[in-house]
């Protein structure tokens, strides 16, 4: 009884996680075994060495990239078992992105970009109206909705990412080095809007960062070595 | 935004390419619709109310040697001839012009209502040119062309025979499928080169439609073995034999328009291809977002065919517009007189943009599908 209670507060639940990239005669072991809960409402930062691995579980969590071993368990759902085209709209409506390169399409206003993953939702154009904005005001740019991407500041960019990653209310978001091409000032808000999506708005939130005073914004700091845990 | 709106923006995102290479295809269709267009003229027999019933008597050796005049009586007396006309090229330069202006033929201008009926002009001209001998109809295009009124005098120089004629011009005809000969009395062109007795070929009208057959096989055999042996043939199948003499036109232009379309695929594919390629990244970030693989396709298909079908729009339509309200005539310098796009032409055209849509949008489709989101996240912009 005990531990079912534990595994319906844990959001994710990994075990003996492994991904080895074959290259060759050669084995690039990016993942060794790992195992991993992480509790709902959680903002975890992964910290770790440049080619420790973060990344690659990252992905893996969030369903764009699959292990070579072991289990990845997201809200009860075995992603790893998941085909293709059920994982994109596990994806769609589960996993909220966030990356470091903000990767926001520069043809689209920055209300378009967060509409965009709602096209793939039955929500009509005034509810989807209604979550944008919404999305948009969480992070501050409620007046910035019909700027193109070039037309914003990196912070604005990666807020408005932030956004996007929100609109489809996902209880999962990950953030790849969020904060890693932005001033102190940016990185600084950006951090507080991630640590206040999990205090407030009962999101889990997953950030790699090399950044110890990044990191300090998170409840827990997980590390990471050749692959391996190291706490 | 809705998916279309979404699609537009990516599609137009490069405006300088988006606009070459809907350019590129427009241009190139606009030459394909041309060259068919001038493919099915060049090989269109002509459709005169009364070729139906009209027969082309030529030498068998070729179109080059004269018939004997003495062949006309024996022709006229075939069951079911109505009349027969000589009718002799004449091969005449007018005003030292080198280049093509009009043919002229002697003819029997007692026949000519009987021939070429379709051949309107006042009755008052008609009888004028019947009375004289030196004069001559030409074809209402020609008239225009050569700002020739009735009274008019010109002279015509044969490059075939060592004469040179002057005629007073009495009518001027139209209605026939092609209004730019000149007619004149056979008698004239006689006396002209001295009574060779000799004409070009003899055109000739067959009472009726079921008569044909029977008619062309009596010519045929009424002048076997003799020294002069003949072809006679519709009026139809005479100008498709002329046609082939022209050369293989028609191999030439289908070898140009598959090269045409073949390169226009190449250059529509790679641009797509580029177009693509340089969005690998946000495409990986699409599917992140849980766009699945068959909405990728089906965005870069839609922009692909997109922009080969606005292409078509402007290569097809802008060839119609100019073919169908423009003066052909004057534009090709009287080589065309008519320059017809068919629906036919319209749609083959249409369905080659459409399969150039489909086929550029193969290759990116693949490399999208075969690059993993983890990949393309790492592409550099
Ligand atoms: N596509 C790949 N092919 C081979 N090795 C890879 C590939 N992607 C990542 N790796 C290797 O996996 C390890 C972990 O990579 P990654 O998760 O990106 O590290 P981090 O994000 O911690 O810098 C590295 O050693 C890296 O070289
Ligand atoms: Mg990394």
């Amino acid at each position: 009884m005990l531990s079912q209670v534990m595994v319906e507060a844990n959001i994710v639940t990994i075990r003996k996680l492994s991904k080895v990239y074959q290259q060759g005669d050669i084995n690039v072991t990016a993942l060794n075994q790992i195992s991993l809960d992480i509790r709902a409402g959680e903002f975890l930062t992964l910290m770790g060495p440049s080619g420790s691995g973060k990344s690659t579980l990252l992905h893996i969590i969030a369903g764009i990239d699959r292990p070579t071993g072991g289990e990845c368990h997201v809200q009860g759902v075995d992603v790893t078992r998941l085909n293709e085209s059920e994982l994109a709209d596990w994806r769609n409506q589960n996993v909220g992105f966030v990356f470091q390169t903000f990767n926001l399409i520069p043809v689209l206003t920055a209300y378009e970009n967060v509409e965009l993953p709602l096209l793939l939702t039955r929500l009509n154009r005034q509810q989807r109206r209604h979550q944008v904005n919404t999305a948009l005001e969480l992070v501050g740019l409620g007046d910035r909705s019909h700027h193109l991407p070039r037309q914003l500041s990196g912070g604005q960019e990666q807020r408005v990412a932030i956004a996007r990653a929100l609109v489809t209310s996902p209880s999962l978001v990950v953030a790849d080095e969020p904060t890693g091409n932005l001033d102190s000032q940016s990185a600084h808000d950006v951090l507080g809007i991630l640590q206040t999506l999990s205090q407030t708005a009962d999101k889990t939130v997953i950030m790699v960062t090399h950044d110890p005073k990044a990191a300090a914004f998170g409840s827990r700091t997980i590390h990471l070595e050749k692959g391996e845990l190291t706490n | 935004m809705t998916v279309g709106s979404f699609i537009i923006k990516n599609a137009l995102r490069n405006k300088r390419r988006a606009t070459l290479s809907v350019l590129s295809v427009a241009v190139s269709l606009f030459l394909l619709v041309t060259l068919l267009v001038a493919l099915r003229e060049l090989t269109l027999p002509p459709e005169d109310a009364g070729a139906a019933l009209r027969v082309v008597v030529r030498n068998r050796v070729s179109l080059a040697n004269p018939l004997p005049a003495r062949q006309r009586p024996i022709i006229e007396k075939i069951p079911g001839v109505e009349a027969v006309s000589p009718f002799t090229w004449f091969g005449g330069n007018f005003k030292n012009e080198e280049s093509m202006t009009f043919a002229q033929f002697a003819m029997d201008p007692k026949l000519l209502r009987t021939l070429f009926g379709e051949a309107k002009m006042p009755e008052k001209q008609y009888e004028d040119f019947l009375k004289d001998q030196r004069s001559a109809i030409i074809g209402k295009l020609s008239a225009d062309k050569y700002k020739l009124k009735v009274g008019d005098k010109i002279s015509l120089t044969s490059t075939i025979y060592p004469a040179t004629l002057e005629f007073r011009i009495a009518g001027i005809y139209s209605g026939t499928i092609d209004d730019r000969n000149l007619l004149f009395h056979h008698k004239y062109f006689d006396e002209a080169t001295g009574d060779l007795g000799q004409v070009g070929t003899w055109w000739v009208k067959v009472r009726s439609a079921e008569d044909m057959p029977r008619v062309i096989t009596a010519i045929n055999a009424a002048f076997a073995n003799s020294s002069s042996e003949v072809r006679a043939e519709t009026e139809r199948a005479f100008q498709l034999s002329f046609i082939s003499m022209l050369g293989n036109i028609k191999l030439l232009v289908g070898s140009i328009s598959t090269v045409v379309v073949f390169t226009l695929i190449l250059v529509t594919a790679s641009t797509m291809s580029m177009a693509i390629r340089e969005r690998f990244r946000e495409l990986a970030v699409l599917k992140a977002l849980g766009f699945r693989r068959r909405e990728l396709f089906a965005f870069i298909l839609a922009e692909s065919f997109g922009l080969a079908l606005l292409g078509a729009l402007i290569g097809v339509g802008g060839a119609y517009a100019l073919y169908t309200y423009g003066n052909i005539s004057h534009m090709t310098g009287g080589i065309f007189i008519t320059f017809e796009v068919t629906p036919k032409i319209i749609g083959f055209a249409t369905l080659v943009a459409a399969s150039l849509g489909i086929v550029a949008s193969i290759a990116p489709s693949i490399s999208v599908a075969r690059t993993s989101v983890v990949d393309g996240l790492k592409t550099l912009d």
